[in-house]
């Protein structure tokens, strides 16, 4: 998706991670956030990517990357092997967001997820007056060639973190590019964020 | 083009082998190309597959034709022999002048036979460093092979992991599956089934066991292949005729094909050697001197690693090759992983695959500039 080059997530993300950390990048796309953690940040960094043409073009980079799926794969990993897990605009096209989800904090301390909001005005109000899927900047594909199987709206996600034991720490605003600690569910977030962008955490027993 | 070299080592002092014997004054017959830079640090060693030698890029002198990796490894080509020193040794065990069976022992004078002690992959390692050692290489930029010569890639990570800076192990395991080892098992079966096998005694007969030989080859190489690979290729057409001919000849493509195949290896290959290298890869457990724990045997490694499989492998399929990735990513080493979508099987590793050149062009070129 075109999202994933924006340079601006990128430079959220990277305010998110310490300098040195170790992150795995899912979906890591042809690496490039990899590579701008890497630049900014020092990061021990790692890809999965499913698309064989973008694995090939991650290890001519120099990257470190597994051919696998984010619904698959993420099992292989050992319990909190890395600092940070990032997954960027994947989340609603895994087969379970839910395990793919507690399957991130368990590999990693921290995990980075981003997802199109689907309860942004925007959406809904097209939603409301077409009565047709809406099509947009960050939902650009028809409902039938979608590869997207699980939309989801920010106040989704905020129950599912709830449902799984996730706490979510932080939440980004692209629009102000800030970070703010996160207070809980509010109508507002969800209406007027395109994009949810959290950071989240299991919450130890 | 690289001469055929033979060098003696460990003349001194005999090399320790897993089995308890020792052997002294080991021959290994190996090539080179490109040259080895004032820093020794772009050395590439190429470890061969069970029917594989050191000829990977030149001409093969028995059947003549070319290096058995020659679309990988040359100027230009993914193993760039412009930038890189490519060392290819024969394994000991081997045929094609290495310390093997059949090869004269010097204490008795006489043919090795079956005489030569029960080698390991571990062995053939322990060899091919005091072939490095001799080159004065400290540390090897990468090493590669698929195969047989993926699991040589995985032993000398885990036994010599400070001299490995990176590897690319292809279509392997970190053990023979028993479905492997029955193959094996099937394929020496018919070499001692030979008469003229005759217990190994066979160098000053006229009589070689090249049946023997022959059925093995056959059997072996049907495991190479694809299912869809055999039917695309061959389907049931039958072999310059018309009609089915009621008899034991050669009616279909594939048989005349896998006839071929047997006769042809028979020129190039020792019987004997074939029961050793065999032997040596059923015996292949990476982790056996670690009482079986992967982790343990991987602990001091170090090098960035690309580990890759091809679909349609079904003797080291994809399962067997993931398997090494988790260890390593348990163990936090950079590895990384493709799957090659083809219809080749296992030979695909020798085979002209685009994917497979873009992949280990992509990650050798990037891991020097990054060195």
């Amino acid at each position: 998706m075109s999202l994933i080059n924006e340079k601006k997530d990128f430079k959220i993300i990277a305010d998110l991670i310490p300098a040195m950390s170790s992150v795995i990048d899912v979906g890591c796309n042809d690496g490039s956030l990899l590579e701008f953690l890497k630049e900014e940040k020092d990061i021990d960094g790692r890809g999965m990517e499913i698309d064989q043409q973008k694995v090939q073009l991650c290890l001519s980079k120099g990257i470190s990357v597994i051919e696998g799926d984010a619904d698959l794969d993420l099992y292989d990993y050992p319990d909190n092997l890395f600092d940070y897990s990032i997954l960027t605009y994947t989340l609603q096209a895994t087969k379970s967001p839910k395990n793919v989800l507690s399957e991130l904090v368990r590999i990693s301390s921290k995990a980075i997820i981003s997802f199109p909001n689907f309860g942004h005005w925007k959406i809904a109000t097209s939603l409301l007056l077409n009565r047709k899927m809406p099509i947009s900047e960050k939902l650009s594909y028809s409902w039938h060639e979608t590869p997207n199987l699980h939309f989801c709206t920010i106040n989704d996600f905020i129950d599912l973190c709830d449902e799984t034991g996730i706490k979510i720490e932080k939440q980004a605003n692209l629009k102000t590019n800030k970070l703010n600690k996160f207070n809980g569910k509010n109508l507002l977030n969800s209406y007027f964020n395109e994009v949810g962008l959290f950071l989240v955490s299991k919450i130890k027993n | 083009m690289s001469e055929n070299k033979i060098v003696e080592l460990a003349k001194e002092q005999a090399l320790v082998l897993d089995c308890g014997k020792s052997l002294k004054s080991i021959k290994t017959a190996y090539t080179t190309y490109g040259k080895l830079n004032a820093a020794k640090d772009n050395a590439i060693l190429i470890c061969h597959a069970l029917t594989g030698d050191q000829y990977v890029a030149s001409k093969h002198p028995i059947t003549k034709k070319e290096g058995w990796w020659s679309y990988i490894v040359g100027p230009e080509k993914p193993i760039d022999t412009n930038k890189f020193f490519v060392v290819c040794p024969n394994v000991i065990g081997g045929c094609m002048g290495s310390t093997g069976p059949k090869e004269v022992n010097s204490e008795t004078g006489k043919e090795y036979g079956t005489d030569f002690p029960v080698i390991t992959i571990a062995d053939m390692v322990r060899a091919q460093k005091l072939l490095i050692d001799y080159l004065g290489i400290e540390k090897i930029f990468c090493v590669t092979g698929g195969s047989m010569g993926g699991m040589l890639v995985l032993e000398w990570l885990s036994k010599f992991p400070k001299m490995v800076h990176s590897a690319i192990p292809i279509a392997t395991a970190t053990n023979h599956s028993a479905q492997n080892i029955a193959l094996n098992e099937l394929a020496r079966q018919s070499i001692m089934a030979d008469p003229n096998w005759n217990s190994g005694n066979y160098y000053n007969s006229d009589n070689k066991p090249l049946k023997g030989l022959s059925v093995a080859r056959m059997a072996a190489h049907i495991s190479y292949l694809s299912k869809d690979a055999l039917h695309s290729k061959f389907g049931r057409n039958l072999q310059d005729k018309n009609s089915l001919d009621y008899s034991f000849d050669a009616d279909f493509q594939i048989e005349s094909y896998l006839r071929h195949q047997g006769f042809t290896f028979v020129d190039r290959f020792d019987a004997n050697s074939y029961l050793y290298i065999t032997r040596a890869m059923d015996y292949f457990d990476v982790s056996s001197s670690n009482n079986g724990s992967l982790i343990e045997s991987f602990k001091n490694t170090s090098s960035k690693v690309l580990c890759i499989s091809f679909t349609s492998d079904w003797l080291y399929p994809t399962s067997e090759n993931k398997k090494i990735v988790k260890v390593f990513n348990t163990l936090g080493i950079n590895v990384s992983f493709i799957e090659i979508e083809t219809d080749g099987g296992h030979d695909s590793f020798l085979l002209e695959e685009p994917k497979l050149f873009e992949a280990m062009q992509g990650f050798i070129k990037s891991t020097y500039e990054n060195l």
